[in-house]
Order: structure tokens, then sequence, then C-alpha cells
């Protein structure tokens, strides 16, 4: 099961950490309201699901009211973080089988939903780019303070070029140690070239060298 | 500014890599030891001595000009004693199966510093054919030499003798591996600072903001399996105390 450690141990250090990327995120534009993010990363399996569900939890702990999608149509994991159903989802909204309001669902933490998935589609990167896709992003900006996308990686396929300019901010994760400058360079410029506002980078399942401890502060 | 070297980043490197550093040393001691004790055949050696002294006519006190010639002389017997006029006397002696030349490689004479007496050094895999080939040699040489420089000036002070506890001198196992633990060090260190600088990957916040210009807004440390597992025994705990607190 992935951790949602900001929820399960709102005192830890690395929920600490969460909380930074939160208020640099809040602080990073000040002029417009950030109201969309999209975590996405360079290659799959550098955390985005993790960093995209643990962002969505201490967002909530603000007491915004906050809407996690798994914009990630080819390998959905989002149900597995929360433990729900992924019968459906964003592609039933997208095709306009359903209404937003049925297929979103509540995952038990206060002001934070989640809309799964839904059944993989043949074509996700059509359905992300689809004028229903704006229809349901300005729709959600109504109900939601903060609405956070886990989206593909960026190199492989093209799904989040598409979502990035319709996105408020976007945040690269990058597993340390693991990706190639050039690969992140490359991931960079798709992504400005997309349009999409960069926020910036979080780096990711960082190994503490001894001389930089972190010590619980207060109780554990 | 980059290019100054951090100490304190080497040694970081070092000790990212110490086990791989740890596990070349001690392959490379392992397979010495290995090799020296159980592979390599034993080689044994075996010394005579003999004076090379001018016997003279005429007995008058030694000058040290004479000495020096003599001296020089042992480079000359060194290249007698190794050439086939003898060494082919010697195999043909001991009815040994091998050519003078190869007899030869095993043969070294030697003599320390301003000294007449010089070292017939013998080496072979087997300590009794060694103390021979050393005891024949000189003997040979001893008897050939005057037919060579027409000259009567060599003794035999003495001879090689096989020595219940003859221990080989080659190959030697410790200074072996003392050798195999330096050249792994140097290659496990070699090795690391290799992959260190092959290692292209984004680490740190410093290769994010460099590389890719963007700022960080967030780094977040391995997540270890323990920190989640701490937590359902904590809740369980809280949860036996709720039921206790309401009974």
């Amino acid at each position: 099961m992935r951790s949602l450690i900001s929820h399960q141990k709102p005192k830890s250090p690395i929920t600490e950490q969460y909380r930074t990327v939160r208020t640099n995120i809040q602080f990073s534009n000040v002029d417009h309201d950030i109201k969309s993010i999209m975590v996405t990363s360079s290659f799959q399996e550098e955390g985005k699901s993790t960093t995209a569900a643990n962002i969505a939890v201490v967002f909530a702990q603000q007491k915004k009211k906050v809407l996690l999608v798994d914009a990630d149509l080819r390998k959905p994991s989002v149900q597995y973080t929360f433990q729900l159903q992924n019968h459906l989802g964003l592609t039933n909204v997208l095709t306009r089988q359903m209404v937003f309001h049925s297929a979103v669902q509540a995952t038990g933490i206060d002001s934070l939903d989640v809309l799964t998935s839904g059944p993989i589609p043949p074509n996700p990167a059509e359905l992300l780019g689809s004028q229903a896709m704006k229809d349901f992003m300005e729709e959600i900006y109504e109900q939601y303070d903060i609405v956070i996308f886990d989206t593909p990686p960026v190199l492989p396929v093209a799904d989040a070029h598409i979502l990035a300019n319709q996105c408020h901010g976007l945040v690269l994760v990058i597993k340390s140690g693991h990706v190639e400058k050039d690969s992140a360079l490359k991931a960079k410029d798709i992504l400005e070239n997309a349009k999409g506002k960069l926020l910036g980078v979080i780096l990711n399942q960082k190994q503490h060298s001894d001389d930089e401890q972190y010590y619980y502060y207060g109780t554990k | 500014m980059e290019e100054t070297i951090d100490l304190r980043q080497l040694f970081g490197t070092l000790k990212k890599r110490f086990w791989l550093i740890a596990l070349i040393t001690i392959i490379a001691a392992t397979i010495s030891g290995v090799v020296s004790f159980f592979v390599l055949t034993p080689v044994y050696e075996a010394r005579t001595q003999i004076l090379v002294n001018q016997a003279k006519s005429e007995q008058q006190f030694y000058n040290s000009s004479e000495l020096q010639t003599n001296v020089q002389l042992i480079q000359t017997y060194n290249d007698i004693i190794k050439s086939p006029a003898i060494l082919g006397e010697v195999t043909k002696q001991l009815d040994l199966d091998m050519t003078p030349k190869q007899l030869s490689s095993q043969i070294q004479v030697t003599n320390s510093q301003d000294s007449q007496v010089a070292h017939i050094v013998v080496q072979d895999t087997n300590a009794r054919l060694a103390v021979k080939i050393a005891n024949t040699t000189a003997s040979v040489f001893k008897k050939e030499v005057p037919k060579i420089m027409s000259i009567d000036n060599v003794s035999i002070l003495a001879k090689a003798q096989l020595d219940e506890a003859l221990s080989p001198v080659k190959p030697q196992p410790f200074l072996n591996i003392a050798i195999a633990v330096v050249v792994g060090l140097m290659a496990g260190v070699g090795l690391a600072f290799l992959l260190e600088y092959l290692d292209n990957t984004i680490k740190n916040e410093q290769d994010v903001e460099r590389v890719l210009q963007l700022p960080v807004i967030g780094v977040i440390s391995i997540i270890k399996e323990e920190e989640l597992k701490n937590l359902s025994s904590a809740s369980y705990v809280s949860a036996v105390r709720g039921e206790s607190r309401g009974a």
C-alpha cells in the first residue's frame, strides 16, 4: 500500500516536509490564486502519486476543500492509496456518461475528495485535451479550493503536456539519484513548451547524509 | 568556484561506496591468498658460498686494488656460471631434464658489496633438487674455472644443505595478500570515484537549481517502512486504552 504518511503521522518530519511544499506552492504565486496543481515527473515510479496524495492531504489539513483527480488514465493508482473502488471516475465524466457529482468519492479524510480515473480508455491523450475536460475543470474550480492532478510521466507519453497549460501550476517530482540530468532537462523543456507554469521541483526520496539530520521537534 | 575540490565531498563519496571498496579489497585478498596457498607451486631456495681469491705465487699483503679486481671478477664468474659450459655439465651430472638455458633462469649469482664471497642461489620447486643443483654447480664451477680462466682461485665455503625446516621462498602468501589488499583498495577507490563521476543523476537541491534552474519547493525524505509500522501499533495501543477508559 502506498503511504499516506501525512494523514497517518501528522507529526512526522516527512509530513512537515510536505507542509513546506504546501507553503511554497501557496507563496509561489501571489497575484493569482493557484487552484489546480498538476503533479508529474520525468519517468514513472518517481513517486508522483504518493506526492500528489500527500500534498492533497496537507492542503486538506488546512481546511481547504481539496479534490485529488487521478488523471493518469494509463496506469491509475489513486484508488489504491485511498482504498477506493475504480469502477467510475474521470473517464466517465469526460465521456459525459455521468455527472461529476456521482463519480466523486469521499476519502474519509475531512474536506478531501477523490476522483479516480475510471475505466482505462483507448485514447487518454484525446480525452484529456477535449472540451469536456475544460468544462469539467471550470465546474470543479467552483466547488473546490484546490484541485490536484496526478498525471502520467512527461517523457514517455504526451498526456501531461496536454494537461500542462490547463493547470495553474505544475510540480515536477524528481526522485533523487534516479533521473539523469539530461532527462530532467528534457522534461522541464517539454513542460515549459506546453506553456505550463512550472512552480518548481520536489526532490523525492532523498537520502539523508549524516551531517544533516532531522530530529523530531516536539512529541512524536 | 566549482573547480575546488571539496574534501568533505570526497570523503562522502568514499563513505557512500565503502562497501564496494571493502568488497573489492576482500575479494582481491581472498583470490591472492587462495592462489598463493593452493595454486602456485612452492619454490625452494638453496645457496652455496664460494670464495673468489687470487692465489698468488708471491704472497703479499692484500691491497685494495687487488680486492677490487676480485670483486669485479665476480661479475665475470656470474656469466661463466650461467654459461652452457658449466650448466651443460651440471645437467649432465644430475641427469636433469632441461637445457642449460632453462637452468640458468633458476640460478643467480650474487655477492655482497665489496665482498669476495659469492652466493650461488638456486630456486626450484623441489627443495632437494635445488640443493643438488647448487652444490653441483659450485663444484663444477670450481673444477672448470681453471680451464676457462687459467687460474685456480675458487674455493667452496659452504655447501648448500637440505634443511628439514626449509620453507619455500616463493610464493610469499602474506606479501601477496598485502599487495592484493593495497591494489584492491586502490581499485575500489578508483571505481568509487569513477562511478561517482559517471553518475549523472540529480541527487540534491543544488543539482536541481544548477541544472534545471528551477526552484526546489520541497525535499521529501525516504519514507521508511518502520515509520509506518510504528504507527499501526500506536493506533492499536490507543484503541486499547480507549476501551479501558470506557470500562
